[in-house]
């Protein structure tokens, strides 16, 4: 048993660790060892269009989860105990929004925003000098429908499994409604919405197939990452993919340790 | 009061459902219509009606062969590999180290699935295994650009995704059922088979769902591994969209895609009731 | 900088740590040797408020966006450019005109220059999709020092649309010592792409130059949108599918490592393998096939337009562009440039094949690239 959960995490981890090592090659080609240096790691940060394309994704990913997880939130309050017909075209629309692969959502998106902006331009351009095209909201926009429906599902989740004793007793001791819902509900569903910003967040990070159809001239990281392949990789491409993973970790370590740190001193 | 409770839901429901509308529903219509239109003549779309589209979906079936046999079997590897993985941590490895082990199967995740592809390109190419195995005396091995190349890219792409929910079924699992059935002389294989699988039964049905959801509209793995001859709808759908510019074949095959997963998905959940795995919520958390 | 560009072993940077430690060389000497001192400034550099930006000649903003070929530049160009104008260049690789074309007619591409093939301009003109070049901001161009056959097609209705890169074949490259014989036709390629080649054996992932060559081995024009002739292409094609490595325009990586051994190549290209491996020869068909011209294009609303002109100014710089044509090994059909190279590169076989060869090449025709026809052939191959 061991020995096999060995060679799982040596499987997930061989790749990786490829990635790596080629990330201090001196030379021009990721495939092949030429030498030990660092340089590859400061063009990767001396390169504008990594910087961008990083922002960008940090924007476009912050942005959605924020949204998703704010209508996500309010939605799924709204669906607790809630029935007729407007509750089952809600259900389906959360069903078929997670269902339906990105790749769809990206072709729909576009060909029908595409098809939006061609009739709405001709008399906005004149108009106002401004002219609709695919960018930074269309981007978000798409990111925002899938997330916000995972956010859905979370909260709800924990919704139905929150003991409701509570906010009766709240309502009992004469608490307004608003007291209520800041001082017990919100707190009780923190941790659910907090799950659901985080995947969020990440999804729309790591999202290249829907970017790559609805970002317009936006390009966020994936999209650079996959445009580098093509263009013959460097090993420019293993030193972000490394750092994106070190500073991961590094988050990651925080956190437990901060958390471990808050559950202490808490006792 | 219950007037004011309704608006109160309307007003919550609002941006949700004004998203669903925009951004779903609109879209969706719109492939819908298209996919009874026409190519435009430099390539886009030219309104029309004629389900013109629909009949040459047959000139695609390989890509919906290799989606339908490819994605079933990325599953079925990935629960394979996944379940002894997330039974270990589970039930076996001390607890110590549960958490840590259990981040080192994600971690892999947080780099992009492109530059993880990537490595894979390497390592089943020419200069990677193919070499090592040559030198070991195993014989010639064409890895890249085949369905194994393929396979291997899906299963390394989504393993964390099985094992993380078939581990929190089987975490869930009372260790002392299984030592009472040690106690009553079940040999272990049996207890397994009585105990310990059908409770992880809903972690495995959720897994799957969500790999097989994702697979079948996968692009990018088959796209870096399978060097243009591993097609996916997925391919088959960029291609008509990013280089022949036939919006409307497009729009048709895409229409048929979602039609095809919604009857596979409804099947499968159909068929995880008849075997009592199914939970209330929709299968994907 | 010049020592960080060059590779460091790891042997060296062992060496060179040593002699740091010993304190026989300097600090700045050490970091710049082995690269940690361009790491180091970067960083610095990324923090937009630790370093002012500087001056330059012309503002013409920050960034510059280009849509080009595989392996068809020369990458210092875009750092001396860079140095020079302080706008870096993001380089986007495609691997058909299609692709080009879908992109900007979906809208929003956000390229500044690109580079279409002599067939494709036409269309661009007539979808409104490029702009009149604005010959005042291309000092660099003289229209008489190019031969008229790979110039003509940037010009559209009077108008100059577009300004020449380079001009090339397209045709096979192969690992001789794979092979019983050279190759010599695209019967050849297809042939013993069936046989002993199977499984090693690329084709483009462009339906101008696969097909083309398909048409090619029956005789038939390269440029053919003949219904009986497009289906024995397609034919053809189906049935060599399985013999195929890849269907890939980026075919130089599995050429180079060994993965495959024979590919549909452009020239250039076709000159950058041989020239680092001596045992990939490169041929046209003896029946024919492509040859071609590509320019530089100003997309419409291109967001850095100022950066975009001063950037083909910059390349179609004859002292810069024989730079280019060093590094990749394209022909360039400036008469200013060719004075620039070394005698041997114009008189290259791989670059300049023989007059009977040449003759039989066709420019493709604007009509292969809208055809609905050849796209969806195309699209039916690869899903095979």
């Amino acid at each position: 048993m061991r020995i096999y959960a060995t060679l799982v995490y040596l499987f997930l981890y061989l790749p990786i660790g490829i990635i790596a090592l080629f990330s201090f090659s001196a030379g021009r080609s990721a495939s092949q060892m030429q030498g030990v240096s660092v340089v590859w790691y400061g063009k990767a940060l001396s390169n504008p269009f990594v910087i961008d394309a990083l922002k960008t994704s940090a924007s476009v990913a912050l942005t959605s989860a924020v949204l998703a997880s704010v209508f996500g939130t309010m939605a799924a309050l709204a669906l607790t105990g809630m029935k007729g017909r407007l509750r089952v075209l809600f259900d389906a629309m959360v069903y078929i929004a997670i269902m339906i692969p990105g790749i769809v959502i990206g072709i729909a998106t576009l060909i029908a925003l595409v098809t939006v902006f061609d009739s709405v331009n001709p008399w906005l351009e004149p108009l106002t000098g401004y002219r609709l095209s695919m960018g930074f909201a269309s981007l978000t926009a798409a990111h925002v429908l899938f997330t916000m429906s995972l956010v859905i599902v979370i909260v709800r989740a924990r919704i139905e499994a929150m003991d409701r004793s509570l906010i009766e007793a709240s309502s009992d001791l004469g608490a307004s409604p608003l007291a209520t819902f800041w001082q017990v509900t919100l707190p009780l569903l923190f941790p659910a919405i907090l799950a659901g910003f985080l995947l969020a967040f990440t999804f729309s990070f790591d999202d290249f197939i829907i970017a790559f159809f609805v970002a317009g001239s936006e390009t966020t990281l994936p999209i650079y990452i996959f445009s580098s392949i093509r263009r013959g990789v460097t090993p420019e491409i293993n030193a972000i993919g490394t750092m994106v993973m070190a500073t991961s970790l590094l988050l990651l370590v925080l956190a437990q340790t901060m958390l471990r740190r808050a559950g202490t001193s808490k006792q | 009061m219950a007037i004011s409770r309704h608006k109160a839901r309307l007003l919550l429901l609002g941006p949700a459902g004004l998203w669903y509308a925009a951004l779903l529903v609109l879209p969706l219509a719109v492939v819908l219509v298209y996919s009874f239109g026409e190519r435009a003549a430099a390539g886009g779309y030219a309104p029309a009606f004629t389900l013109a589209q629909y009949a040459n979906l047959g000139s695609r079936w390989a890509a919906f062969k290799n989606t339908l046999v490819l994605a079933p079997a990325g599953t079925l590897a990935a629960l394979l590999i996944a379940y002894p993985l997330a039974y270990f941590l589970a039930v076996r490895v001390n607890p110590k180290w549960r958490t840590a082990l259990l981040v080192l199967v994600i971690v892999p995740f947080w780099t992009s699935i492109l530059i993880r592809s990537y490595a894979w390109i390497y390592l089943l190419g020419g200069r990677g295994i193919p070499t090592l195995l040559a030198d070991l005396g195993l014989g010639d091995w064409r890895l890249i650009n085949t369905p194994f190349a393929v396979l291997v890219g899906i299963v390394y792409g989504y393993l964390p995704l099985m094992v993380f929910p078939v581990y929190v079924s089987l975490e869930k699992l009372d260790k002392r059922l299984l030592e009472a059935a040690a106690d009553l002389g079940a040999p272990p294989w049996r207890s397994f088979l009585q105990v310990t699988l059908p409770l992880s039964l809903p972690g495995v049905a959720t897994g799957s769902m969500l790999v097989f959801i994702l697979l079948m509209g996968e692009y990018l793995i088959p796209q870096m591994l399978g060097g243009g001859k591993v097609f996916f709808v997925g391919n088959a759908l960029v291609d008509l969209f990013l280089q022949s510019r036939n919006w409307a074949f497009g729009s048709a095959m895409s229409v048929t895609l979602v039609a095809t997963m919604l009857v596979v998905v409804t099947l499968y959940m159909r068929f995880l009731k008849r075997i009592g795995a199914a939970r209330d919520d929709i299968g994907v958390m | 900088m010049q020592d960080d560009k060059a590779p460091i072993t790891r042997q060296k940077f062992i060496e060179e740590l040593l002699r740091y430690r010993k304190g026989s060389v300097t600090r700045r000497h050490f970091l710049g040797v082995t690269g940690l001192g361009t790491a180091m400034a970067v960083m610095g550099g990324a923090m937009p408020l630790l370093s002012p930006r500087r001056a330059f000649a012309q503002d013409i903003g920050g960034e510059v966006v280009l849509a080009t070929w595989p392996n068809y530049h020369d990458p210092a160009n875009f750092d001396a450019f860079a140095a020079e104008t302080g706008a870096a260049v993001q380089v986007n690789v495609f691997g058909s005109n299609e692709e080009m074309l879908a992109k900007l007619q979906a809208g929003g591409s956000g390229w500044d220059v690109f580079v279409p093939t002599n067939y494709t301009i036409t269309t661009y003109v007539d979808a409104d999709l490029i702009e009149p070049l604005d010959l005042s901001k291309l000092p660099n161009y003289d229209a008489a020092a190019f031969e008229a056959r790979f110039a003509d097609a940037g010009t559209v209705g009077g108008k100059l649309y577009a300004v020449p890169k380079n001009w090339g074949t397209t045709g096979m490259a192969w690992d001789s010592s794979k092979a019983k014989a050279p190759f010599t036709s695209w019967k050849e390629f297809f042939d013993v792409t069936m046989t002993d080649f199977s499984g090693r054996t690329m084709v483009h992932d462009y339906q101008l130059t696969t097909i083309g060559n398909a048409l090619k081995y029956f005789g038939y024009s390269f440029n053919s949108i003949d219904a009986k002739e497009l289906a024995d292409a397609e034919k053809l094609l189906i049935d060599v599918k399985p013999h195929l490595f890849a269907i890939t325009s980026d075919y130089q990586p599995a050429m180079r490592n060994g993965d495959a051994w024979l590919t549909m190549c452009w020239t250039g290209e076709g000159k950058q393998l041989n020239r680092d491996i001596p045992e990939i020869q490169f041929a046209v068909g003896k029946e024919g096939g492509e040859i071609w011209s590509d320019y530089y294009a100003i997309p419409k609303n291109a967001p850095h337009r100022d950066a975009a002109y001063a950037l083909i100014n910059y390349l179609i710089d004859p002292q810069v562009n024989a730079k280019e044509a060093l590094a990749h090994g394209f022909p360039v059909a400036d008469s200013r440039v060719n004075a620039l190279l070394p005698p041997e590169l114009l008189a290259d076989p791989i670059l300049h094949p023989a007059a009977e060869l040449l003759n039989a090449l066709e420019f493709g025709a604007a009509v292969t690239l809208t055809d609905p026809n050849r796209a969806e052939l195309m699209a039916r191959f690869k899903s095979a």
